[in-house]
């Protein structure tokens, strides 16, 4: 079944990717009582930079630093959408993204996959 | 002021005949050195490389990720000897932060329009560690013809026979595959260059045959149209990447001498035997690339689409294995995944398993890689289905007069060096 987009990104953030390049991805987050759910969005084609896997240790500081996010309360996730091609590796995908977190920075990312049944859950208040 | 510029050598791939031809980027990026600057051109491909030649700043071109550390090698070795070393070129790009350890300077972008500068900071000795100028593209219109007077023309000839010159069109992107990272290198908007700059760049070139390189001349088809139009009178003979299959364009890309293109097979579905048969319908032959090692091909997938591609009667195929290179969807799905399990860039040559494939061991895509080379090539080898393709363009350029006979005095040497004939 496809996705409705919209479900995993309100709103699309705009940053500065490697070597200065703007860069944009969409963004959801989901505040619960103790933990914060962050859906960064690949944009594929409409993004003119960097990516949000290559760029997310230093993009999951700069969310959380912009709006208010404890480092170790926040759970983030990467969604990659359907390309829309018959390729099976351009389809939907989640991962959830761990980090180390050393003198305030993000560092060693390591990624789980998600099912959408379960990034729902996470998502749901 | 003497300015070395270096291209690297890398490791060919086993059993694949081995052409050379001009670097392109380098002889693009010459031409955007003052013009005060004497520029000497080593391409270590095909020439031994000259530490203590007397110059005085030194510049590495490098295209390939499987050339990269031959790069920074030379670099370290120039730089221990007191030289000054800057770096540019796609791989530059892709390896940046690597490459800046062997680095005086690293320039990141396109050099048309900062050269002037960076040769003033050299020359002040206030040389930056890094031009950033990739959210700094040049206007398309600046873009000039290379300098190809940089080469050492003998070199670049088998058995007397001239290697294509390479040439470009436009730059950037805006496809996005799955394996490609020019629209990092370039950027995510096609910027197809001025006609009258193409078609004068075009003119300057002493040689009949080209490589057009753009990644893909399909992304405009006024402009591609336009420029096949106004290149019919130069009675080029090419080949290129993919272009558009409309009549109306595969008609004017023919009267403009398009030799073969390049057509990515990925299945063995009626839309590519259409289309091939649409570029030979127009007498255009065809190159088909195939990359093998996707996540959606199993092994009985991969021997399907060779059967196939011998069924379609391909005039050339060129098999690669997927390299996950840097910037690229292909790198970050498999890194997400935990599936590359060599980072060793000597072997980011496309002919060599870095990762754990999807369906098959990294071994039995070893295999099926080689066993595709070895099936499509088995009644004809390489060579000989090359040479046919030779004889067409020889051909036609025998009918409108633009033929050129083999050099005699270059007849017994292969790219500069002497040609070991075997006695039956």
């Amino acid at each position: 079944m496809e996705t409705n987009v919209s479900n995993y990104q309100n709103q699309t953030y705009h940053f500065k990717g490697l070597w200065d390049l703007p860069s944009i991805c969409g963004l959801k987050i989901v505040k619960k009582q103790n933990e914060t759910v962050v859906i960064a969005t690949d944009l594929f084609d409409d993004n003119p930079g960097t990516s949000i896997t290559e760029w997310n240790t230093k993009l999951i500081k700069e969310i959380c630093d912009n709006n208010n996010i404890n480092y170790y309360e926040v759970i983030y996730i990467e969604h990659t959408p359907n390309k829309k091609t018959k390729l099976s590796f351009n389809q939907e995908s989640f991962y959830q993204v761990e980090f180390d977190i050393v003198d305030d920075k993000f560092d060693n990312p390591k990624w789980k996959e998600l099912t959408k049944d379960q990034v729902d859950k996470l998502i749901t208040i | 002021m003497k300015f070395q510029l270096i291209f690297p050598k890398w490791r060919k791939l086993e059993g694949q005949t081995t052409f050379n031809l001009p670097p392109h980027g380098a002889a693009v990026f010459a031409a955007t050195i003052p013009e005060h600057i004497e520029v000497e051109f080593i391409d270590e491909n095909l020439e031994e490389m000259r530490f203590d030649d007397d110059v005085d700043f030194v510049g590495i071109s490098m295209l390939l990720t499987t050339q990269i550390k031959r790069g920074w090698a030379i670099a370290d070795e120039y730089r221990k000897r007191g030289k000054k070393v800057i770096f540019g070129g796609i791989s530059t790009m892709l390896h940046a932060e690597e490459t800046m350890l062997h680095a005086d300077s690293v320039f990141l972008g396109e050099a048309e329009g900062h050269m002037e500068q960076v040769f003033a900071d050299f020359k002040n000795g206030v040389l930056k560690k890094v031009y950033n100028h990739m959210n700094d593209l040049p206007p398309i219109e600046i873009v000039g013809p290379a300098r190809r007077e940089i080469y050492k023309r003998d070199l670049y000839y088998h058995k007397g026979v001239q290697m294509l010159d390479l040439f470009h069109a436009s730059r950037g992107c805006k496809f996005s595959c799955y394996p490609c990272a020019v629209s990092y290198l370039g950027g995510r908007r096609f910027r197809p260059r001025p006609i009258d700059k193409s078609i004068e760049e075009l003119e300057m070139i002493e040689n009949n045959r080209l490589f057009i390189v753009d990644n893909s001349l399909a992304q405009d088809t006024q402009w591609e149209k336009d420029l096949f139009r106004e290149m019919i009178p130069l009675k080029k003979k090419w080949c290129s990447h993919t272009i558009e299959d409309k009549p109306e364009v595969l008609d004017l890309a023919a009267q403009a001498g398009a030799w073969y293109v390049y057509q990515a097979v990925f299945d063995t579905s009626d839309y590519i035997r259409r289309r091939v048969k649409q570029y030979h319908d127009y007498g255009i032959g065809v190159e088909g690339t195939i990359l093998l090692g996707l996540d959606n091909q199993t092994e009985d997938d991969i021997k399907r689409l060779i059967d196939f591609l011998l069924e379609i009667d391909l005039d050339l195929a060129e098999f690669t294995i997927l390299a996950p290179f840097p910037h690229t969807k292909a790198h970050n799905d498999l890194i997400k995944q935990d599936r590359i399990f060599n980072k060793n860039w000597d072997d980011y040559n496309a002919g060599q398993v870095v990762y754990q494939p999807k369906h098959m061991s990294p071994e039995r895509l070893q295999e099926l890689y080689q066993y595709a080379w070895d099936a499509f090539y088995k009644d004809e080898t390489q060579e000989e289905k090359m040479f046919k393709l030779l004889k067409k363009v020889v051909s036609r350029e025998i009918d409108d007069g633009t033929f050129r006979k083999r050099r005699k005095d270059l007849s017994k040497t292969s790219f500069g060096r002497n040609v070991n004939y075997k006695i039956a």
